[in-house]
């Protein structure tokens, strides 16, 4: 959080009393942490600053609901994090991933990370992102999550917990299964050949 | 699998080294707005109210049509029982026998 000598508990009073300068206070303290949700599992087509908006209207509604079991940051993170979830799931089909759909650049990063053992060019980096991205679309919005939050941002099994509400047990069990999806599309890729 | 793991160890390796986009304050306006429409569905809808008491009458319709049902069934069912009941008291053809014996 960007100010750190927000008083949370006082401005919740507040909110809870419906006063419109708490709650703006509220959502501009807590944007940058939705916002952050929101850009690492956009769903295609969908503009972050609706899904941002759709996520703060859903805290508010049900903000009777919070009983300070968790941290609020973390009851808004998972507010958050299914929200893209079910607009993820909304979008239901995932198109078939084909090389022809990658760029040049993108294309150069997966056919050097498949065929060789070299790390990837510093430069190619934003390719590589855009291709993580790519290729975390086609497994289930769950799959994807889980393994953007644990491999991309690299957070642990507690903090993915304590921001999903998902056991760690449960969190082991779909990073293990998506990495194996994963591994069939890497497969996939191999057999056929870049066009 | 293993072969796999680092594969996908140096991708995201790769994609790791690009920074997260820096802007994450919120865009002027966006505050404002979201606390306007936070408790904008607390007041009355006109068009919920109406769809409640819609369904209302349309339950209330629906018992009073049961009602007059029920009650029409039952007088003209008694009417007709009074019918065969006056018409037993009152017999025009031994009226008009018993007439023309005496």
């Amino acid at each position: 959080m960007a100010d750190e000598t927000f008083d949370l508990a006082a401005c919740l009073d507040r909110v809870r009393q419906h006063d419109q300068v708490a709650a703006r206070e509220l959502v501009e303290h807590l944007y940058p942490l939705v916002i952050r949700i929101v850009r690492s599992h956009l769903p295609r087509r969908v503009a972050e600053e609706d899904l941002a908006q759709d996520i703060f209207l859903k805290m508010f509604t049900r903000l009777d609901q919070y009983k300070g079991a968790v941290a609020f940051t973390h009851w808004v993170s998972r507010i958050a994090v299914t929200t893209c979830i079910d607009q993820l799931r909304a979008q239901k089909r995932r198109p078939e991933f084909r090389w022809a759909d990658l760029s040049e650049k993108e294309a150069d990063v997966l056919d050097s990370v498949l065929t060789s053992e070299g790390d990837v060019a510093v430069n190619d980096g934003l390719a590589a992102r855009e291709l993580v991205y790519k290729l975390l679309g086609q497994l289930k919005p769950e799959d994807r999550l889980v393994l953007q939050l644990l491999d991309l941002e690299q957070h642990s099994v507690a903090e993915i917990s304590a921001r999903t509400g998902w056991n760690p047990s449960l969190v082991k069990v779909r990073a293990f299964r998506a990495r194996g999806k994963l591994k069939k599309l890497f497969e996939e890729l191999q057999r056929k050949e870049r066009s | 699998m293993k072969d796999f793991d680092a594969r996908w160890g140096r991708l995201v390796a790769a994609a790791r080294q690009v920074p997260a986009a820096a802007d994450v304050a919120a865009p002027y306006g966006f505050a404002v707005r979201v606390a306007a429409r936070a408790w904008a569905d607390d007041r009355p809808n006109l068009q919920a109210i109406f769809g409640r008491f819609a369904v209302r009458a349309l339950w209330v319709a629906c018992l009073l049509m049961l009602a007059s049902v029920a009650v029409d069934y039952f007088s003209s069912k008694s009417g007709t029982q009074d019918e065969y009941a006056n018409e037993s008291l009152f017999d025009p053809v031994s009226e008009v026998l018993t007439a023309s014996s005496s």
